[in-house]
């Protein structure tokens, strides 16, 4: 089965991108880094919409 | 009263507060047995309005029970092709991605649903047989050529509203030689609106079913039906009360003549009546007409999507009937 | 024009075109909820800046040298820390995404002693007060409709809450008796004269009673009722003689009892009084050094002074104006015992004040300045004795969170605790109900009584005539707050402190003569008037009509506010003057000699844009008229009614009902307690919140996903907005019966209206999660998902996640999957040794629903103590389904009973059929005559292409609309002909079809459907769970359980109560009687008479719980068949 994948280095290594909530600039922070927009200084930050496929029934 | 109405037709009454039935003596279609040849005999269609979308017949001779069953089966079992599946590669607009979905999957199409089968297993991958595929794939940007006065989002932005013509059709194996004009139906149907950034990337699959299983794929706007109004003076209304009759139905159905000075009213053409019974408004107007109603006369109205054109929906509409009472006997002998 | 023609004014009067659009002008300057915010911007601005100055001194028994004084004080801008002592302007948005209070900076300018030096600071941070949206400091005033959203704000919303930590807080508006003023009522000894006392420092209820024929005073600090004489003696009047002259009552026999007392008692002069007064008074609790030094004698002087009648003033111990002031309440007491037309009625609502956030606010803020004073003062009492090498800086022990947290902690919980006052009160605020536009703008309206819930009195309830106009008088809530929870009318205004002083110089000057210098005599002559002014006694007055004459004069012409009021009361024989904050009042056209001032052309200018409501009030045509003032008008509500001695028109008459009742179309069509259920099920409608809803993170959120505005409107609905953001949808709606799924009010659907979006919504959730920090320097992290070895793929939890360990937006949840893969150091890791390996145990942040949710989006941020918080708003969309609650506007709910295919359904001769069938059983018991008349309205806009009216008191008239139905050839009655979907014939009953306001309301049974076989047991009882949320059982209750035993099935008791539940074999010793274990009898030490059986573990818990408690339950068995 599963096996634990202890502090998976992927995130670290590969730092997400998040989309400001004001400029919607997008900023690279990795874990326990300021959030903080690089461009405007705002505080909020918006996770980019998935990558996978959704599928929907038209109903 | 009784002696103007009876005549061999089958009538409802419209009293002033009910709908009252009046059978004549001898048996009418509503109550004999139903034979073929009888049928054959007195059943008559009569086309009177065919437009591109929309036709009317009349079907007489018929008793009510097939009349609705046309009716019913162009509502609900006749099918057409309609978006079905919506696969999000993405959204990043406003519009949720189930509403897209829906709206889009209500959009009328442009394809003959006989050309196509049935998709028997909703899970599987579609086929050139059962499938059609579209794509949107749409991104607003702002306008750089824009006079930079105008406020209007039109000049500002490109691409702000999409409309179902921005649906592409993705021919899967042969289907492009098969058929030649396949898209939505209208091509100014709102699907979201957008501002500079969002973006849609969608592929949509749609397939073909009955108007039962969701109305998306009824492929009329409304199939019915209406009996065909008669009305009958009993006495002669003349002067002011005579204009007053006049309003009291809709345009057409009652003329005034002028004659020796004199103006009275007669009935010109009852059929497009709406049947408002606004007579009963009036005290003194009441007594003065019957408004009936043929049992075996129906008016058809079927206003077709734009999928197919409306007189296919009814004879569609009869094959499935026949295809049902085949299917029926077939049962039937093998109990 | 010449009005003194006797003719002309016998004409009628012409109606007054388009009036009703001052309305729309009023709301434009006053909003919808400006009595929230022109409390708090009172508050800011300038009643602040008058509790620092009454506090501003502050000095130190250590240091004779040292003081403080406060010079100045003011609010700032709203702003947020960026850390390292930079503040940034913020958003209310911004605070409510970040889980922020939306507070500014209160800032003092001090003066103050550093050793020998005198230093001033100016713009001294003492605290952060939070800011009411929409206040004169908020950033959203005054701001265009772009800015408000670019600032993420609806520019629909109303304003006048606060964003504390996040949340939107209401400090709802609280009704209350009026401070301040006599009130004659029936107490435990009969008839009593009550004043509440309420000054800035004291807060006291005095009462005069009357006890077998004699009078005495009565006062929380004295231990004992005094009889009023000597109460009088104390206050310096002497003379038994003159005593009765400031009573002032004819029959003096009716004093003499009282009179004794001084007589028996001995007392003749002022000390004598005071010593007897000194000797009732209640033991102070703790006694200071300055307190200490004072005799009884003394102390009885200062708690007459200051404590007794507190708000009637005392300068230099002068105590005549409080003889005079207590001899005018022995008199009411006297003058009600012997006719009851003098008794005050307590729910008469010119006897009430409102308390609104910005007093609620000062009262806490004066009570914490005064502790923050006081905390300095202990400092610097403790540190200045003290020799230290720098000097005491009083400044560097200023510290700014005492302040803060006490009035967010206040707001945040809503408990209004004031220790000066001992005051405790809770639930004074409450969370800003978003489930509607609606709900949030009923909310800012709402009134609170201070009535307690449970208490079944009629009194307090019931509708008050004096609530006329000023109150809705539909909009309540049903069971037990009925009548105590009220809402405020469409144009009421809600006062604020007006200046006395200029008022009394006025009046002075207007003919009042000065209490003071008149005589005891003349006070209580027949001609004279006494003049009060906010309760005080100003003066005595003979010529009454003139003052009250150039009070409105005055007023109208705008010298004076134009919310002090006047009004005569004869059966007291006094003139009220009242500027006080709190009373209610609403706009009136004024009428002159039979003619009102406002003419067509006004109103025409007003069209035009080139008059503003102000200027009607500058222009003194429309004045402002409170409950009690209102009484002494004579206030027509149409121009025809006016009358010579008309003194006021009403503007509109619709305004006399509030927002939520503003919504029923033609509600004088109703039943009223239908308006009533509306009023409280418009809350609940699922709809549109705002024009920002889709970049808030609610809680919970529902909204429609195509609301339409109402075909019928009434002028509210576009007063309130509620066109913009409506919430419900036009149905097309066929009264008639169908199938027998529709009985009690169930609903017939049609399918395909369903499937083409009808009531079909979204409901948001939100999943929160905060990454601690902890002191020993670990952390909460957050890991990737975990991956399946096998696959490569993550694990099924897992699924959703992304590389950071956050889901994603736009995927699709099931239950129990993971949002945050979060885990939480374990308290292991010691402080300061920097080990590398912290162990951590994993708390993930799970999805709990059976139905699969999609994720809206996820956000990111700090908040302000800078602590990473994850907020998840997660998303579902529904169709309307079997069960589903939906209601049109005229308290007809209904559930859904049957989904119904469209050719199943009936049509009519246009082939139209409807979206929703309801049974005309609905009708005859409820009389929602407007409901009918909403559908006729609505047809006939449908076929017209516009929409009709349908206001309170006007709208479209029947006959009207009936004519436009019949000149589309419609059938005048709206009934039309159908034909039957199943079997295709006519049916024999013309149908009332036509359009109907629906609404969905937030009850849907997805949320409430719950079943079980079998399923989790409390871990004490072994029985079945409780509750939907615990996956619990079902209860066959109290009452199902008495049906069984009435039949008589006793094996199916005994099966539901504990074979279902919480069967249990024990062993019983047939010994002793106790409880054995595995066969075996401990005490008896055997297993010779030891047999199982069976029975509840709820038993068996018993009987070992009594056993533990030193009891000893001992059983018996017997065979069954003995």
């Amino acid at each position: 089965m599963s096996e634990p994948s202890t502090k998976d280095s992927g995130a670290t290594k590969t730092p997400m991108v998040y989309i400001c909530g004001e400029c919607h600039n997008e900023n690279e922070i990795r874990p326990r880094d300021p959030i903080r927009c690089r461009e405007c200084g705002y505080r909020i930050m918006y996770k980019k919409r998935t990558k996978r496929l959704a599928v929907f029934d038209a109903r | 009263m009784d002696n103007i109405l009876n005549d061999e037709k089958p009538r409802v009454i419209l009293g002033e507060y009910k709908v009252t039935q009046n059978l004549p003596s001898e048996p009418t279609v509503l109550d004999e047995k139903w034979d073929l040849k009888t049928f054959k005999k007195r059943f008559r269609v009569v086309i009177v309005r065919s437009e591109e979308n929309e036709l009317e017949f009349d079907l007489i001779g018929i008793h009510p029970f097939l009349a609705n069953t046309f009716r019913r089966l162009m509502l609900s079992d006749v099918p057409t092709m309609a978006i079905e599946k919506v696969h999000i590669l993405n959204n990043t607009s406003i519009i949720q991605d189930e509403v897209l979905a829906h709206r889009l999957g209500l959009i009328p199409l442009k394809a003959d649903p006989r050309l196509f089968e049935m998709k028997t297993d909703p899970t599987a991958e579609g086929t050139e047989q059962d499938t059609l595929e579209f794509a949107l794939k749409i991104k607003c940007t702002n306008n750089k050529d824009s006079s930079k006065d105008s406020l209007r989002a039109e000049d500002m932005y490109k691409n702000n509203n999409v409309y179902s013509k921005h649906i592409k059709w993705v021919p899967i194996g042969k289907q492009k030689e098969r058929f030649s004009d396949v898209g939505p139906i209208h091509p100014d149907i709102l699907i979201a609106k957008m501002r500079p950034g969002h973006e849609l990337d969608l592929k949509l699959l749609a397939v073909k079913s009955n108007g039962r299983d969701h109305a998306k794929f009824s492929p009329v706007a409304t199939a019915f039906y209406r009996l065909l109004p008669d009305i009958k003076l009993l006495r002669e209304v003349e002067g002011e009360a005579a204009e007053r009759l006049q309003k009291c139905f809709s345009p057409g159905v009652i003329s005034i003549r002028h004659e020796k000075g004199r103006k009275y009213a007669v009935v010109a053409n009852a059929r497009y009546d709406t049947g408002s019974r606004n007579v009963f408004r009036y005290e003194d107007l009441k007594d003065a007409v019957a408004m009936t109603k043929i049992q075996d006369h129906f008016i058809f109205t079927v206003e077709s999507v734009g999928a197919l054109p409306p007189d296919v929906i009814f004879m569609e509409a009869v094959k499935i009937l026949k295809d049902k009472c085949l299917a029926l006997l077939d049962e039937l002998s093998h109990v | 024009m010449d009005f003194d023609d006797p003719a002309l004014l016998k004409k009628p009067i012409k109606e007054i075109e388009e009036k009703w659009k001052l309305v729309p002008a009023f709301l434009k300057v006053k909003g919808l909820v400006k009595q929230h915010i022109d409390s708090f911007n009172y508050f800011i601005n300038v009643d602040i800046k008058k509790i620092v100055e009454a506090n501003n001194k502050l000095v130190c028994d250590a240091d004779p040298l040292f003081y403080v004084k406060y010079t100045n004080v003011y609010v700032g801008r709203p702003d947020v820390d960026e850390g390292f002592n930079i503040s940034k302007p913020t958003t209310p948005h911004e605070c409510r995404l970040r889980d922020m209070t939306y507070s500014a900076p209160i800032s003092v300018d001090i003066e103050y002693t550093r050793g020998t030096q005198r230093v001033s600071k100016a713009g001294l941070m003492i605290g952060r007060m939070p800011i009411m949206l929409r206040s004169s400091n908020c950033v959203l005033t005054n701001k265009s409709e772009y800015e408000l959203a670019k600032m993420n704000e609806c520019p629909l919303d109303p304003g006048g809450y606060f964003v504390v930590k996040g949340q939107e807080k209401v400090i709802l508006i609280q009704e209350q008796l009026s401070k301040n003023r006599m009130i004659v009522e029936e107490s435990k000894f009969g008839v009593q004269c009550a004043v509440t006392s309420s000054t800035h420092e004291k807060k006291s209820r005095t009462n005069v009673v009357c006890k077998a024929n004699k009078y005495y005073l009565g006062h929380n600090s004295l231990t004992d009722l005094v009889p009023v004489s000597i109460i009088f003696k104390a206050l310096d009047v002497t003379s038994d003689k003159e005593i009765c002259e400031l009573i002032g009552v004819e029959d003096i026999s009716k004093l003499t009892p009282t009179l004794e007392e001084c007589h028996t008692l001995k007392i003749y002069t002022q000390l004598g009084a005071l010593k007897h007064i000194g000797s009732k008074l209640v033991a102070k609790r703790y006694v200071t050094s300055a307190s200490k030094m004072k005799t009884p004698v003394d102390e009885a002087r200062d708690v007459l002074a200051t404590t007794v009648l507190a708000h009637v003033p005392v300068e230099n111990y002068n105590f005549r104006m409080k003889a005079i002031y207590l001899g005018v309440m022995v008199k009411r007491v006297i003058e009600a015992q012997s006719d009851k037309k003098f008794m005050d009625d307590k729910d008469y609502y010119g006897n009430k004040r409102l308390e609104l956030a910005g007093s609620l606010l000062s009262l806490m803020f004066e009570d914490v300045f005064k502790r923050f004073n006081w905390e300095l003062k202990s400092i610097a009492e403790k540190t200045i004795p003290k020799i230290r090498a720098t000097q005491f800086d009083v400044v560097k022990y200023m510290r700014s969170d005492l302040i803060t947290n006490c009035l967010v902690y206040a707001i945040s919980t809503g408990n209004w605790t004031i220790k000066r006052f001992r005051m405790e009160r809770l639930g004074v605020t409450q969370v800003l109900s978003r489930l509607s536009y609606i709900s949030a703008l009923g909310m800012m309206t709402r009134v609170n009584s201070q009535f307690e819930k449970t208490r079944k009195v009629s009194g307090p309830r019931s509708l008050q005539p004096s609530q006329w106009g000023m109150l809705c008088p539909s909009d309540t809530p049903e069971g037990e707050a009925c009548g105590l929870v009220k809402n405020l009318a469409l144009m009421t205004h809600i006062t604020t402190d007006v200046d006395e002083y200029p008022l009394i110089r006025l009046a002075n000057n207007a003919g009042v003569v000065d209490i003071n210098m008149s005589s005891g005599m003349s006070i209580h002559s027949p001609e004279t008037f006494f003049v009060f002014l906010n309760g005080n006694i100003l003066g005595t007055i003979r010529n009454y009509k003139k003052l009250i004459h150039t009070f409105r004069m005055l007023r109208r012409s705008g010298l004076i506010s134009g919310y002090v009021s006047i009004y005569p009361n004869f059966l007291h024989r006094c003139i009220y003057i009242s500027s006080d904050g709190g009373r209610l009042c609403r706009p009136y056209i004024i009428v002159e000699r039979g003619r009102p001032l406002v003419t067509q052309n006004h109103i025409i200018e007003l069209e035009k844009g080139i008059r503003s409501f102000e200027d009607f009030l500058h222009d003194g045509l429309i004045e402002f008229l409170d409950v009690n003032e209102e009484n002494d008008s004579f206030i027509a509500c149409y121009e025809k009614d006016i009358t010579d001695l008309t003194t006021h028109l009403e503007i509109a008459t619709f305004t006399l009902l509030g927002v939520c009742a503003g919504l029923v179309p033609y509600p004088h069509h109703n039943q009223s307690p239908r308006n009533t259920y509306q009023c409280a099920m418009g809350k609940q409608a699922m709809g549109t919140i705002g024009y920002n809803q889709k970049n808030r993170m609610d809680t919970l959120l529902y909204s429609l996903v195509y609301p339409q505005a109402p075909m019928v409107k009434t002028k509210s609905i576009e007063l309130t907005n509620f066109d913009k953001l409506p919430a419900g949808q036009n149905a097309t709606i066929a009264v008639m019966s169908y199938s027998g799924y529709d009985i009690e009010d169930a609903l017939i659907i049609n399918k395909a209206s369903i499937d083409r979006g009808f009531g079909r919504c979204l409901v948001y959730k939100n999943s929160k999660c905060v990454m601690k920090r902890y002191a020993n320097q670990t952390f909460d992290r957050i890991q990737g998902p975990l991956i399946d070895t096998t696959t490569n793929a993550p694990m099924w939890k897992h699924a959703v996640l992304d590389m950071d360990g956050i889901v994603a937006p736009g995927e699709s949840v099931d239950n129990k999957q993971v949002l945050v893969n979060k885990s939480v150091p374990t308290v292991s890791a010691v402080p300061g040794s920097q080990t590398t390996s912290v162990e951590y145990k994993d708390t993930p942040i799970c999805y709990r629903n059976n139905e699969p949710s999609y994720i809206e989006k996820v956000l990111v941020s700090t908040n302000e103590e800078d602590t990473t918080i994850i907020k998840i708003l997660l998303r579902q969309t529904r169709r309307p389904e079997i069960g589903d609650k939906f209601s049109s506007r005229h308290g007809q709910k209904g559930v859904v009973g049957l989904v119904v295919e469209q050719e199943d359904m009936p049509f009519n001769e246009y082939g139209i059929c409807p979206d929703i069938i309801m049974n005309p059983h609905g009708y005859p018991s409820r009389m929602t005559v407007g409901k009918l008349i909403e559908l006729l309205a609505g047809k006939a806009g449908l076929v017209e292409g516009k929409f009709h009216y349908g206001t309170a008191f006007g709208g479209s008239k029947v006959n009207d609309v009936c004519e436009e139905l019949a000149k589309h050839g419609f059938n005048y009655q709206g009934k039309d002909f159908f034909y039957s979907g199943i079997t295709g014939e006519p049916l024999e009953a013309y149908i009332y079809s036509g359009p109907v306001y629906y609404q969905k309301l937030k009850h849907m049974v997805q949320d409430k459907i719950h079943a079980r076989g079998r399923g989790p047991r409390a871990v004490l009882t072994r029985q079945p769970t409780e509750g939907r949320s615990r996956d619990g059982g079902l209860r066959l209750g109290e009452m199902e359980r008495d049906c069984l035993i009435g039949y008589g099935a006793s094996m199916m008791l005994i099966e539901r109560l504990m074979v279902s539940s919480d069967q249990c074999e024990v062993d019983v010793c047939n010994l002793c009687g106790r409880l054995g274990y595995c066969g075996w009898c401990n005490s008896c030490k055997s297993s010779r008479e030891v047999s199982s059986i069976t029975m509840p573990y709820a038993c068996k818990l018993l009987l070992t719980e009594l056993q533990a408690m030193n009891i000893t339950a001992r059983l018996t068995l017997n065979h069954y068949c003995e």
